[in-house]
């Protein structure tokens, strides 16, 4: 049996976070990851998701195996075409939402995540990739 | 594609038990809700049981979702008890500030039932 070392999936309605979601668990269980690893990474592809859609007007989820040195992982990467965030900082305050939302999203994703980086502009659109480690 | 038909609504002892299924779409999220609220009326139940042991993702528009139904079932006189989350979804919770704060839990549905048949707790009572 080949296993997939990297996937896409397009995000363009409310049944494609669920989509997401269900990809990124084949993955990260087929890596390795406990069970609460997985929940965790889950839960953050599950909420980035939802930012492409309801924020960035759609858009895709990427994800890839990571091999550093012998350590695996997993990268994540959203991208959608949207208005972009004005005040990245302000958008990682827990708290703060543009739209509906307890404004948990990005803040919550960054704490599931060992590792999560932003490019946004104005009118330029988003792309937001994270990366989680296996435990040694 | 929506998962609608997999809510699950049952009524015991003027009781609701609703069982969620394990990966639902925003848009059955929702109508759980609706469903929960148009059932408290329909049958003058007392409370819901909320058995959301099959969810393997709580994430925060689900959260906030439980938590919005269970103040409108509270405001409707009615009590919300939260059942059988997993470990690995109360870590996760937690580690994204996920409280449910003020929504009575429990470990299984015994639990949530014998929890129904007292009177609502501290909380209430002390106001």
């Amino acid at each position: 049996m080949t296993v997939d070392v990297q996937g896409e999936v397009s995000i363009c309605s409310e049944g494609d976070i669920v989509a997401a979601r269900r990809s990124v668990r084949e993955a990260v269980t087929e890596l390795g990851f406990g069970l609460t690893d997985v929940t965790r990474i889950v839960t953050a592809a599950s909420e980035l998701a939802r930012n492409v859609y309801k924020y960035g007007g759609g858009g895709v989820m990427r994800w890839r195996r990571l091999d550093n040195g012998g350590r695996r992982g997993i990268e994540l990467e959203f991208s959608d075409h949207g208005p972009g965030i004005a005040d990245v900082q302000l958008a990682m305050q827990q708290g703060y939402s543009s739209g509906k939302g307890l404004g948990l999203g990005l803040p919550a994703a960054r704490r599931l995540m060992d590792e999560l980086e932003i490019h946004t502009a104005p009118g330029a659109g988003t792309t937001v990739t994270s990366r989680k480690w296996c435990p040694p | 594609m929506s998962d609608r038909s997999s809510i699950s609504i049952i009524i015991v002892r003027k009781t609701l038990m609703v069982t969620v299924p394990s990966d639902p779409d925003d848009a059955t999220v929702s109508a759980l809700q609706e469903e929960v609220l148009a059932a408290m009326q329909r049958v003058d139940a007392k409370g819901v049981v909320l058995d959301i042991s099959s969810v393997e993702t709580l994430d925060s528009f689900f959260a906030r979702t439980v938590a919005e139904t269970a103040s409108m079932v509270s405001l409707m006189g009615g009590r919300t008890v939260v059942v059988g989350m997993r470990p690995s979804v109360a870590v996760t919770a937690t580690q994204i500030g996920i409280t449910l704060g003020g929504i009575e839990t429990a470990l299984s549905v015994e639990r949530a039932l014998d929890l129904l048949d007292r009177p609502a707790a501290g909380r209430r009572a002390r106001r």
